[in-house]
Order: C-alpha cells, then sequence, then structure tokens
C-alpha cells in the first residue's frame, strides 16, 4: 500500500465519526431549538465549562481517566467479539473493593504500595464479576449481553447493600466506605493538578494498541470477532479466547473504579452512580475499535460530560441532553457507516476494515443511552441488545 | 373428485380448508364404511388409480439465468392432482432453482407458468401459497420455541387477536391425521426433526395448498421416519394433492413416485410416467434414470499425472473405524463409518452433497465432534483431539466454505496466511509476532502457487475466489501434513485454475502423503483418485479402484441403490 493509500485507509473512517459527532449535535440543537431554546448558547455554555478555563480543563483530562480504561478494555472485548454490557457493574466491584482495602492499609505502608494494591483490588473486583458470565457463555453458551447487562443489576443492588451494612463506615451515617486519606490518593501529574489516572488510562491504551499490533493474542481475538467459524476451522482456543477477553474488559472496567474511588471520590458511597458503559460504547465506537482513536474521542466525550454538567444551570439544559447526543452519534455513527460501505462498494473497493455487526450495535446502545434522558419514547433496551445478539 | 375441480385459491378460514381439504374423502369413506377416519389407508387406493388426475400446475419453457450460468434452460414440468412428482438431477442440474420459480422465490426469465389452465405469475413465496403452492423447505422455518399449535397458527389465522382455542379446534383433526405423537402444545423445539417436518406440511396444508414442494425432504430423517413420511404422502395423493420430492435419492423416490421427471445441467432430459413405473420393472427403471442423470459424461482417460500407482502397497495411514457423528442440525451426518486411508494415494469421496461427505471431512481434521467410534492416525487415537491437535499431527483441512470459514474477511492476504499456524515459529516468538516472518511466509506463498493480489496486505476479501482457494491450499500445504482433507477444491474455479489444484494433490500424494478428496464431480475424481468411495447417506456404500471404476454403477451408488445385483426387481 503507498503512503497515501494508507493515509486514506486511516482518514476515512475517522472522517465518518467526526461526520457522525457532527450530524448529532445539529440534530440535538433542533431538538432544543424545538423546546424553546437557545441552542447556540447552549453549545457555548457547553464548550466554556468544558474547556473555558484552567479549572475546566482540568476536569476534562481528569474525567477521561476511566473513558480511556474502559474503553481500552471494551475495545479487546468487542474486537474478540464478545458484548460486555457489564460495564457499569465490574466497575462497581472494583471501585468497592478498592474502596473496601484502601482505607485499611492508609497510614501504614507507602502510598506506592497502597496505590498498587487498591488498583489489584479494583481490576479483581471487575474480573470476578465477569467471571460469571464469562463461564455461562463459554460453558454453555449463554448469550453473555443479557448475562452481562443482568449482573450490572445485581452489582448495583450488592454493592449499595454492602455499603449500607457490612462495610459502611461506623463512624458515619451516609452508607458510604472510610475516607481514603488525602496523602494516599492518587498524586498529580508533577506540574499540573491532574491525577495519574490519565497516565494509567493512556497506558492501558497504548498497551491495548500493542496488543493487537504486535501479539499473537491480539492477533487471535481480532480473527475470533471477525470471523467464529474461521477461528474455529483454524483451531483457536476460542472458548479460552472468548473468556479472557471478558475477563480482560470487566478487569479493566473494574480498574476504572479503583481509579475513581483513589482520585477523585476518595471512598466509595452508595449515592455514587456514574454509568460510564454506554458512554464508552459509544466512544469504542466511533473509534472503530482502535485503541489510538479512543484517545482523541476519550477526550471529547469528558468534555461532554464536564461541560454538559454546567448546562442545566446555566442554559436550562437537562445533563441527560449529552446521553442524548451521545445516542444520536451512535445513530447516525451507524447510517454514516453504511453509506461509507455503500460507496466503497460502488467504487469497487474492499471494505473498510469496520467492525462487523455495527448495524446491530448501534441499533442496540443508542437506544438504551437514551433511556438514561428519561424521554419517553423508548424501548425495552434488553429486547433490543437481544436481537443484536442473535443477529451477530 | 369434486373437490378437485373447485378453484385453486383456498377459502379463507382454515375451518373450511379442513372440510375442503380432506371432507370429500371423508364422506367417501363413510360411504365405503371405512368409518370416520378421514385419510384412507393407501391399501385402498393403488397408486394407478390415483395418478391420472388432471393437471394443476403447468410450467412451460421454464428459462433462468443467473449471470452467465443457465440454471434452467426451456424446461416443463408438469403437475397433476393425486400424483407423486419426482424431480431428480444431480447438485447443480437446476432442480431448486425451478422449485423456488414455482414457490414464488425468483421470476423466471422465460417461459410461462399456468394453473389450473390459467396463465398465472407467481410474485411471492406468500402469493405462492394463496395460489394454492405450499413448500416445505430443507431447513425449516419454525419457531422452535413457540408450540406446534402457535405455529402453525402463526399468520394464518384471521384477525388481530390470536385465538389459539379455536385454532386448536380446527386443527385438531389435522394434527391427528399426521399422527405427530406429540402434544399441539409441546414446544418445537423438543420435537424430532421428523415431527418438525410434519408439523411443517400441516403449516403448508392447513393454508389450503394444493401442490406440496418438499426439497430433499428424506436428507434430515431416519430411515424410519422416512416410511413415515412417505406414508403421509401416499395419504395426500389419495386426497388429489399434487407432491413434488426435489431429490437425488432414486432408490427412495421409486418407493413412492408416480412420475420422475430428470434435470440435467439445467435441462429437462426425460420423463418416466406412471405407466412405466408401475411396470414393476425397478432395476430397468433404475439403469435408465442413472443414465439419464450422469450417462453420456465422457469416461476420463487416466490423464498423464494420474498414473497407476504404487498406493495400494502405501500402509494405512488413517483408518476411522465405526464413525458417528452429527450434522449441524442434530442429525446423523456420518454413520457408523469405517475407511482406512494409505499414504501415497488420492482417495476419492464421491457423493450428491448433504450425504456425509463434509462432517466426514470435518470428523478427520478434529473439527466436529465423534459420538462413536474411533479416528486413529499412523496408529495413535486421535479421536476428538480437536482442531489444533490434529494440525499439529500432520492433518490438514481445506473446507468448502472458503469465504464463511476460511478466511477471515478484514483481516489482509498475509494475516489470513498464518491463521493456522500463527502460534508456530516462525511466526510468533512466545506472545510476540512476528510480521517480517508473516509477510515473508506470505510472500513466498503467492509466488509459489501464482496467487494474484496486489500486495500481502490487501484485504482477502478482494481477492477471487479461484485466488483464495490457493492460498487456502497454500497455507495447508506450507505445514506440510501428512494427511490433506479436500472438500470440493475447485469449486467455482475456471478449468487452469480446477487443473492446478487437482495436480497438486496428485503431487503431494505422488510424494507419500495421504490426500482425501472430497467432490460431487466424478469427473475430476476419476482423473486424480487412485480409489474412489461412494458416500451415501453417511456411509461408504462402495469403493472402487481407479482402473475399475465405472461412473454408472458410481452414480447408481451416489443415488442409494444398492448394489446391482441386489437390485429388487
Amino acid at each position: 500500500m503507498s503512503g497515501r493509500e494508507r493515509l486514506r485507509h486511516a482518514a476515512v473512517p475517522f472522517a465518518v465519526s467526526l461526520l457522525a459527532v457532527f450530524l448529532a449535535c445539529l440534530v440535538g440543537g433542533l431538538f432544543l431549538e424545538l423546546r424553546g431554546k437557545d441552542a447556540l448558547h447552549a453549545y457555548q455554555v457547553l464548550i466554556e465549562r468544558g474547556l473555558g478555563n484552567p479549572g475546566q480543563r482540568t476536569e476534562t483530562l481528569k474525567q477521561m481517566a476511566p473513558l480511556l480504561i474502559i474503553s481500552g478494555g471494551l475495545a479487546i472485548a468487542l474486537r474478540a467479539g464478545v458484548w460486555n454490557i457489564g460495564i457499569d457493574g465490574q466497575f462497581f466491584v472494583g471501585a468497592l473493593l478498592c474502596g473496601i482495602v484502601v482505607p485499611e492499609l492508609a497510614g501504614d505502608v507507602p502510598r506506592a504500595i497502597v496505590i498498587l494494591i487498591g488498583a489489584i483490588a479494583g481490576l479483581v473486583g471487575g474480573l470476578l464479576w465477569a467471571v460469571v458470565p464469562g463461564i455461562l457463555r463459554v460453558r454453555w453458551g449463554l448469550n453473555e449481553i443479557i448475562t452481562t447487562l443482568m449482573m450490572n443489576y445485581v452489582a448495583l443492588n450488592v454493592t449499595s447493600w454492602l455499603v449500607k451494612g457490612p462495610v459502611r463506615d461506623p463512624e458515619r451515617v451516609a452508607p458510604e466506605t472510610k475516607q481514603i486519606p488525602l496523602s494516599d490518593r492518587l498524586p498529580d501529574i508533577p506540574g499540573t493538578s491532574v491525577h495519574i489516572g490519565l497516565l494509567a488510562g493512556l497506558l492501558v491504551v497504548v498497551l491495548v494498541g500493542v496488543l493487537f499490533r504486535s501479539t499473537v493474542l491480539g492477533y487471535m481475538f481480532t480473527a475470533l470477532g471477525r470471523n467464529r467459524r474461521a477461528a474455529i476451522h483454524a483451531g483457536l482456543p476460542v472458548g479460552r479466547l472468548t473468556l479472557l477477553a471478558l475477563l480482560l474488559s470487566g478487569a479493566f472496567a473494574g480498574l476504572a473504579g479503583a481509579n475513581d474511588v483513589m482520585g477523585v471520590q476518595g471512598r466509595f458511597s452508595g449515592n455514587w452512580h456514574p454509568e460510564y458503559g454506554f458512554t464508552a460504547f459509544a466512544l469504542v465506537y466511533l473509534a472503530r475499535l482502535n485503541p489510538f482513536a479512543i484517545i482523541p474521542f476519550a477526550f471529547f466525550f469528558s468534555f461532554l460530560m464536564v461541560g454538559g454538567q454546567s448546562m442545566p444551570r446555566r442554559a436550562d439544559v437537562p445533563t441527560y441532553y449529552i446521553g442524548m447526543l451521545e445516542g444520536l452519534m451512535l445513530i447516525f455513527f451507524a447510517a454514516t457507516v453504511a453509506l461509507e460501505r455503500l460507496w466503497s462498494r460502488a467504487t469497487r473497493r474492499a471494505p473498510e476494515d469496520a467492525p462487523l455487526a455495527i448495524g446491530a450495535a448501534s441499533a442496540a446502545a443508542p437506544v438504551s443511552a437514551e433511556s438514561d434522558a428519561g424521554d419517553g419514547a423508548v424501548s425495552a433496551p434488553q429486547n433490543t441488545a437481544l436481537s443484536a445478539g442473535e443477529t451477530r | 373428485m369434486a373437490a378437485g375441480r373447485e378453484p385453486l385459491s383456498p377459502p379463507t378460514r382454515t375451518v373450511d380448508v379442513m372440510r375442503w381439504q380432506f371432507g370429500q374423502t371423508r364422506s367417501q369413506a363413510a360411504e365405503r364404511g371405512e368409518g370416520a377416519y378421514p385419510l384412507p389407508a393407501d391399501a385402498a387406493h393403488p397408486s394407478s388409480v390415483a395418478a391420472s388426475g388432471a393437471p394443476i400446475v403447468e410450467m412451460r419453457g421454464i428459462t433462468k439465468r443467473f449471470g452467465p450460468v443457465v440454471a434452467n434452460n426451456h424446461v416443463d414440468l408438469t403437475l397433476r392432482e393425486g400424483e407423486i412428482h419426482a424431480v431428480l438431477g444431480e447438485n447443480g442440474a437446476g432442480k431448486t432453482t425451478l422449485m423456488n420459480i414455482l414457490s414464488g422465490m425468483y421470476q423466471p426469465d422465460a417461459g410461462t407458468i399456468l394453473i389450473r389452465g390459467r396463465e398465472t405469475k407467481i410474485a411471492t413465496p406468500a402469493d405462492a401459497l394463496r395460489q394454492g403452492i405450499g413448500t416445505v423447505y430443507q431447513h425449516f422455518t419454525l419457531v422452535p420455541n413457540l408450540t406446534v399449535i402457535e405455529n402453525v397458527a402463526l399468520g394464518a389465522e384471521p384477525g388481530f387477536l390470536l385465538d389459539l382455542a379455536a385454532a386448536e379446534r380446527r386443527l385438531a383433526q389435522l394434527l391427528t391425521d399426521f399422527e405427530l405423537n406429540a402434544s399441539p402444545h409441546t414446544e418445537i423445539r423438543h420435537l424430532s426433526l421428523g415431527q418438525r417436518q410434519r408439523v411443517e406440511i400441516i403449516k403448508v396444508l392447513s393454508r389450503g395448498s394444493r401442490v406440496l414442494l418438499l426439497d430433499e425432504p428424506t436428507s434430515v430423517l431416519t430411515p424410519v421416519e422416512v416410511e413415515g413420511l412417505f406414508a403421509i404422502l401416499r395419504r395426500l395423493r389419495a386426497n388429489g394433492v399434487a407432491v413434488v420430492l426435489i431429490t437425488h435419492k432414486l432408490e427412495e423416490v421409486l418407493d413412492v413416485s408416480d412420475r420422475v421427471t430428470i434435470l440435467r445441467q439445467g435441462r429437462k432430459i426425460g420423463e418416466i410416467g406412471p405407466e412405466v413405473i408401475s411396470s414393476g420393472d425397478r432395476a430397468a427403471i433404475r439403469q435408465r434414470i442413472v443414465e439419464m442423470m450422469f450417462g453420456g459424461a465422457p469416461a476420463e482417460a487416466p490423464s498423464a499425472s494420474a498414473r497407476a500407482s504404487g498406493a495400494a502397497n502405501g500402509s494405512t495411514l488413517l483408518a476411522l473405524q465405526d464413525v458417528t457423528a452429527l450434522g449441524d442440525r442434530g442429525e446423523v451426518a456420518v454413520r457408523g463409518l469405517s475407511l482406512e486411508l494409505r499414504a501415497g494415494e488420492v482417495f476419492g469421496i464421491a457423493g450428491v452433497d448433504g450425504n456425509g461427505q463434509k462432517e466426514l471431512g470435518e470428523v478427520i481434521a478434529g473439527q466436529r465432534h465423534v459420538t462413536r467410534g474411533r479416528v486413529i492416525l499412523d496408529g495413535q487415537d486421535i479421536t476428538n483431539k480437536g482442531v489444533a491437535a490434529c494440525s499439529r499431527l500432520g492433518i490438514g483441512y481445506v473446507t468448502d466454505d472458503r469465504l464463511g470459514e476460511g478466511c477471515v474477511p478484514g483481516m489482509s492476504v498475509a494475516e489470513n496466511t498464518v491463521l493456522k499456524m500463527v502460534t508456530r515459529s516462525p511466526f510468533s516468538k512466545g506472545f510476540w509476532l512476528n510480521r517480517g516472518a508473516i509477510e515473508a511466509e506470505a510472500r513466498r506463498l503467492i509466488g509459489q502457487f501464482d496467487v494474484k493480489t496486489p500486495s500481502t496486505a490487501t484485504p482477502i476479501t478482494a481477492l477471487s475466489g479461484g485466488n483464495i482457494q490457493k492460498l487456502l491450499l497454500a497455507r495447508e500445504l506450507a505445514m506440510n501434513p501428512r494427511l490433506l482433507v479436500c472438500n470440493k477444491p475447485t469449486n467455482g474455479l475456471d478449468l487452469k485454475t480446477a487443473q492446478f489444484v487437482l495436480r497438486t494433490l496428485r503431487e503431494q500424494a505422488d510424494a507419500g502423503k495421504a490426500v482425501l478428496l472430497i467432490s460431487s464431480e466424478l469427473d475430476e475424481l476419476m482423473q486424480v483418485s487412485d480409489r474412489i468411495g461412494v458416500i451415501y447417506n453417511g456411509q461408504i456404500v462402495g469403493i472402487f479402484e481407479r482402473a475399475a471404476a465405472d461412473l454408472e454403477a458410481i452414480g447408481h451408488l451416489m443415488l442409494g441403490g444398492r448394489e446391482r445385483e441386489r437390485g429388487v426387481a
């Protein structure tokens, strides 16, 4: 391939994703106008509050960390053709485990060790939460979309019960674990006020990139995800690969939980419910499962999350609006990918290496993302997820 | 029959259909004092009586092209009421195309279809059903987790709300008649394949079909179930239904059909009517049909590359002992099969598609679970060892499904080249891929096998079928297998590439390896094989030394014939 062709190969998918983002913002703006709001003002607020001053920029960079870590893991799963919808559950369990373990150690051991153990606790928690769906899938062929989704609810309720009772900080009334002393939280990157979680996130994404570029395991994941039958035919260890992909993405989700507990929250709290799962899906698909493309999109989504928090006060637009934008992005993404395929077929080009069954994926995720927006016209996400699994 | 003279379009309500369909017979039966049983036993209706009905459907001069391929070339076919009509032909003879035209799936490029003498266009499968033509496909169209009643009523009951109780009352008799031996409230997934097929038949009949098309109906059935199916078909015949059997199983067909149409290469070669079939000289009829299906094929002179090798002296490399394996649909695909392959020979497996040859190949490659029996490679038991182990022990397998199974679309030519050996040196060192070695290997094989590709980084899907095939073959040979299994390696290839592939297989055998060549093309089997085994219904029914092989005898066995001497008169 010539250099130019290579550029085209990289540029076209990126342009398609950007187009989807642009169209989503456009249509989202129309919604706002229809509701009698000033869309331009709303976007202005979004940009100002997301990037306008150094403090906001720091927040945006901090918010990137969990997105990067989760997306790196999710990219592994999706590349291997495994649908881990259980990101949120794995995140909670990792976060709680970290929130239980770290305060116990705090003060007695050096900070580096505390952080390392906290990270391991997060990884283990997320991984454990992926074990059951993984085994159900590999041993009995149960659809992981359903099982991981259901495990989210189990995780939500189990963690909430634990934090109200057995692991609650006895000194406090609120359902919270013990606080991690400031001296044992994640340190800032020297010269900034962004904690090192961002570096961890970048490291995860780079490692995943290396995994797919240069390792046998990454190659086998990709082969499995693109053609399961060929993987079976070639004698690849399909069952073990499927399990491993699910466990890895679960572990990274748990690590992201540990990151938030040690870096931002300082404790696991029963009324803390970040829902990164569907954001991560949108992100990873827009990045077209390419680990390196995850970085700019993580920045963008992080900016949306941070800026969106100010929208209710400043522009009278609910924060749910960001969830709606994410959903729209996936819908437009699916549409533009379909157009791109038609176009490349028309010009007799080989198909782009778009993820398989993208149509099914984006059919499932946006509906669910929109259900966050509390909008009236929402169909059951479980059913959509079911059909997505079957069309795969 | 009064029922037969009614317009073919069925009445709207199912309850009427039942009367329309069987009521007449019921009253006739009552008159004859046979009690209330609606479907009279076949004995009361000798086939010769029923097989003289008026034409229901006439297809005239049907032509259908797919690109350059003429799938049907001016084919005529007449279906009469009360007649079981078999359409026979090799793979690719045009049977399925013809039936797809009749069932509204395809539109013919030329020719007309007359239903009860009136020229009719069959636009869609639903249209065909409305006009009384029902099809039971090889792959059933039932919803596995709905019950029998729900499946039959699905889409057939009028109105918005489904009155299952009413549907059950209407269908009760039909279900009894067909001896389903299962509650109508059983979910389909709990039924055997034979029972599911009956539900399919009930489903189309309940919509008022007077013409019943069955595509390879016996391929998933056990012998007992086949008998049961035929009993049903005979009863339908007695009720004036026109039954069409699309099949390649000659022996079975002769048991039940009144009329046989033979297709070859898209053309209608001949038709044998009831007057001949009922004459009783089975051996002669069979002989004639086999000639029509295969005859005239040039008896291939042994080509230069295929010499009478000393294969007979080679030691046994692979032995299958009484191997049984299930197909993808859970049917018994390989049935207690035993076989020995010797080093240095090409062993050809001749058979019509769907007789277990694909599954046999997969069993040897370790890709399909063996439920009984043993697979022994050079004295070592490799039963159910799995693909990776079999591959390491020196078994190569080239699948017939190049794109669906052979390669990974979206990966490059180079990446696909090492799909099966990526964990081996030098393509990887422990955890790490060695992209340089992968590139080099891909370039080497592309050169050696003359694979036409712009570069090694080109996506595999950009290559033509022939070039993908060469790459898949090259990939196996690069692993230097002792035994190579090839399923239809020349399928869809141009002549030159096909010859290249066959020559390569022959060379492998001459170099002391064993090659199992699965094919439905007798010509190519004759060209390169040392021995040819005929597979039918999951069993090897005959093995011929190439020198002694006789196309007609092989063709006869492929169609389910027993050895000629034992043919029943």
